[in-house]
C-alpha cells in the first residue's frame, strides 16, 4: 500500500536521506531501527508529505506528489512525539479534530458520523471517562492514547508513528502497541513506524528497515534482519553481551 | 455553555444601552428609546426631549458606540486568531507590526496634509489599511526568504523587527514636524470621539470580510493549536493558511486602528479572558471574542469619556488601566494561582 522508491530528503541544502526505497503491505508492521541522527524521523517527515523530497512515494498506486494535504490525510495519519499544547481542548474537541480529513464542503461543521465515531473510538480506547478532561490535565500514558485516537478517527490506511511510546512505562507501551496491532490486523491496514526498544520491535514488528547514515542497511522479516551482529554493526556495541549482562544484573538485584 | 453565551450577549446588551444613555449629559432610557424609533421607524419625537437631546443620541452616541463595539470586536478578535496561529500567548497584531504600519500611514497623512477628493475622510482610514497590512506582509515575505518553512518564531521575530523599525520612523518624522506633534500624539492614543455614521459603514465591509473569513477557518484554526506539522498531517494546508490568516489579520487590525489610533490591550487580555471561560475551540471562542471584544470597547470608552467629564481620556489609556488587572484577576484566579498553564 505505500511504495518508496529512491527517495532523498533533508533540511535546507544538507540531504539526510540518500536513495532509499521499501515498502509496505496491508497488514503490515514495518519498523524503521537505527541509531539517533540516521534520519527516521527525517525519512517519516518526508513520506508523511511534510518535508520536500526526490524521488517517489506513492499511497496504493498514486504518487503523493498528485495528492492534496486533504487526501494525503485520508490515506496517513502522522502520530509524532508528545508536544506542548499552547491552549489546550478536551479530550473530546481533540479527537474529534481528527474528523478534518473528512469534512464536506468549506462551512460543514462536525456530522453525526463524526462524533459517533470519535465516541466509539474514546471507548475503545478507554477514554470515556475523560472525555470531558483538559488533555493538560492528563498522565502521559492517557495523553498519548487521546492523540492514537485522533490518528485512528482519521479513517486513515496507514499510521506513521514517531517513536510514541517514549515517555511511557513498559504496560503501557505494550497497552499502545497491542491496540495499535488490533488496529491494523482488522481491515488490512498498516504501520510505518520508529521505535527504539529492539524488544518492541522484535515483538511487535513484521519487517525492519535498517538505517544507518541516511542509508538502507538492510530491509526485510524482523527475525532475519534484527540480528545481533547487525545491531553491533549499527550501535556499536555488541548488543548481545550488553543484554546479557544488564539481564544478570537484574536477577541479581532480584536475588538480594 | 447556552447560559454563559445568553449572560454574554445581555451583558453585551447592557453595557451598550448603558453607554447610549450616560455621559456629560444624562438621557433617560424611554427618551433615548423615543429617539431611536423616530429615527428607525419614523415614530413622532415624545414630548419634552429637546433637540440637543436628540442630537446626542442619534448623531454623537449612537455612531460612537457601534464604533466602538466594531473596534473591539476587530481587535480581539484578531489577537485570539494571531495567538492561535503562532501558539505564542503574548502575540497579537500589535506585535506583529501591524498598528506600526497603521500609524505610519496614517502620520505620512497628517504630516503631509495630503488630500484627495475622491477619498475625502476615507483617506486616513484606507492609507492606515493599506500600511498595516503592507508592514504585515513586509513582515511575512521577509520571514518566508529567511525561513521556506515559515515558521512562527521566524514570523514573531520578524514582526516584532518590523514593527521596532516602523516605530522608529514615524518617531523621526514626528520630531522632524513639531507642528503635527499634538496631532500625531492624540491619534496614536486612540480615541472615539467624532464617529459618524459615515465612519461606521465605511468600517463595516472591512470588518464583515474578516470576520466572516476568520470564522470560515475555526476548524483549521483548532488543528493549528496542536502545531503545525500536526495540522498539516491532519490535512490543512498550513502555508496558505497562515498567509489568508495573516492577511485577514491585517486588514482588520489596519482599519480599526485606522478608524480609532492605536488602542492596546484589547487584543491580548480580550481572547485569554474568552479563553478561560469558554475554552479554546474557536467555533465558539471566535465569536464570543468578538462580543467581548466589542462590549470591553464600549466599556472602557464609557469610562474614558464619564470619569473627568467634561475632559476626555483617550481610550486606549482605559483600555490599558482596567484592562492589566482585569487580565491579572482572571488569568491567575483561574489557575489557583500557579503557572497559568501547569
Amino acid at each position: 500500500m505505500l511504495e518508496v522508491r529512491h527517495i532523498r530528503t533533508g533540511y535546507q541544502k544538507t540531504e539526510i536521506i540518500h536513495d532509499v526505497s521499501f515498502e509496505v503491505s496491508r497488514g503490515e508492521f514495518l519498523c524503521i531501527v537505527g541509531p539517533n541522527g540516521c534520519g527516521k524521523t527525517t525519512l517519516l517527515r518526508a513520506v508523511a508529505g511534510i518535508l520536500p523530497y526526490q524521488g517517489e512515494v506513492c499511497y496504493d498506486g498514486t504518487s503523493v506528489a498528485r495528492l492534496s494535504r486533504l487526501e494525503i490525510a485520508q490515506k496517513a495519519a502522522f502520530l509524532t512525539q508528545m508536544s506542548e499544547v499552547t491552549f489546550p481542548y478536551t479530550v473530546r474537541e481533540t479527537v474529534l479534530l481528527g474528523r478534518y480529513s473528512h469534512r464536506k464542503g468549506l462551512l460543514s461543521g462536525y456530522s453525526k458520523d463524526d462524533y459517533r465515531i470519535t465516541d466509539e473510538t474514546l471507548e475503545r480506547l478507554d477514554l470515556t471517562s475523560v472525555a470531558d478532561r483538559m488533555i493538560n490535565q492528563l498522565s502521559g500514558g492517557q495523553l498519548q492514547r487521546v492523540f492514537l485516537a485522533r490518528a485512528v478517527v482519521q479513517q486513515p490506511q496507514l499510521i506513521l508513528l514517531d517513536e510514541p511510546t517514549n515517555h511511557l512505562d513498559l504496560s503501557f507501551q505494550l497497552q499502545f502497541l497491542d491496540y495499535l496491532r488490533d488496529w491494523m490486523k482488522e481491515s488490512g491496514r498498516a504501520v510505518l513506524g520508529v521505535l527504539h526498544d529492539v524488544n518492541l520491535v522484535r515483538s511487535y514488528a513484521d519487517r525492519v528497515l535498517l538505517l544507518q547514515n541516511g542509508e538502507a542497511l538492510a530491509c526485510g522479516p524482523t527475525a532475519e534482519v534484527l540480528t545481533g551482529d547487525r545491531l553491533q554493526t549499527l550501535y556499536g556495541i555488541d548488543v548481545r553481551r550488553w543484554m546479557l549482562d544488564s539481564l544478570k544484573k537484574w536477577e541479581d538485584g532480584n536475588k538480594e | 455553555m447556552t447560559k454563559k453565551i445568553l449572560l454574554s450577549l445581555a451583558a453585551a446588551i447592557l453595557v451598550m444601552t448603558a453607554a447610549v444613555v450616560i455621559g456629560t449629559v444624562m438621557i433617560p432610557l424611554d427618551a433615548a428609546w423615543g429617539i431611536i424609533a423616530h429615527h428607525l421607524f419614523g415614530t413622532a419625537l415624545p414630548e419634552g426631549i429637546s433637540g440637543s437631546q436628540a442630537v446626542i443620541i442619534w448623531n454623537i452616541r449612537i455612531p460612537r458606540v457601534l464604533m466602538g463595539f466594531m473596534v473591539g470586536a476587530a481587535l480581539a478578535s484578531s489577537g485570539a486568531v494571531t495567538q492561535s496561529l503562532l501558539r505564542n500567548p503574548l502575540a497579537s497584531p500589535y506585535t506583529l507590526g501591524v498598528s506600526a504600519g497603521a500609524a505610519l500611514g496614517a502620520g505620512v497623512i497628517i504630516i503631509t496634509g495630503f488630500t484627495l477628493a475622491s477619498l475625502g475622510s476615507f483617506l486616513l482610514p484606507i492609507t492606515g489599511t493599506l500600511c498595516g497590512l503592507l508592514s504585515i506582509l513586509a513582515a511575512i515575505v521577509f520571514a518566508s526568504r529567511v525561513d521556506a518553512g515559515l515558521s512562527t518564531n521566524t514570523i514573531v521575530l520578524a514582526g516584532m523587527v518590523f514593527s521596532l523599525f516602523i516605530n522608529a520612523m514615524l518617531t523621526m518624522l514626528t520630531v522632524l514636524n513639531r507642528e503635527s506633534l499634538e496631532r500625531i500624539a492624540m491619534w496614536q492614543l486612540g480615541t472615539l470621539s467624532g464617529k459618524s455614521y459615515e465612519q461606521v459603514f465605511g468600517f463595516l465591509p472591512f470588518l464583515v470580510v474578516g470576520l466572516f473569513g476568520f470564522l470560515l477557518f475555526s476548524r483549521e484554526l483548532d488543528l493549528f493549536t496542536f502545531g503545525e506539522e500536526q495540522a498539516m498531517a491532519a490535512g490543512v494546508n498550513t502555508k496558505r493558511l497562515k498567509w489568508v490568516l495573516l492577511t485577514l489579520c491585517g486588514i482588520l487590525t489596519g482599519s480599526a486602528v485606522s478608524f480609532s489610533g492605536i488602542i492596546g490591550f484589547v487584543d491580548m487580555i480580550v481572547p485569554h479572558i474568552v479563553r478561560r471561560i469558554f475554552g479554546n475551540s474557536h467555533r465558539l471562542l471566535l465569536p464570543m471574542t468578538m462580543i467581548f471584544g466589542g462590549m470591553f470597547m464600549v466599556l472602557a470608552d464609557l469610562i474614558a469619556r464619564t470619569v473627568m467629564a467634561p475632559s476626555e481620556l483617550p481610550v486606549g489609556v482605559i483600555c490599558a488601566l482596567t484592562g492589566a488587572p482585569f487580565f491579572i484577576w482572571v488569568y491567575f484566579k483561574r489557575s489557583g494561582g500557579g503557572k497559568p498553564h501547569a
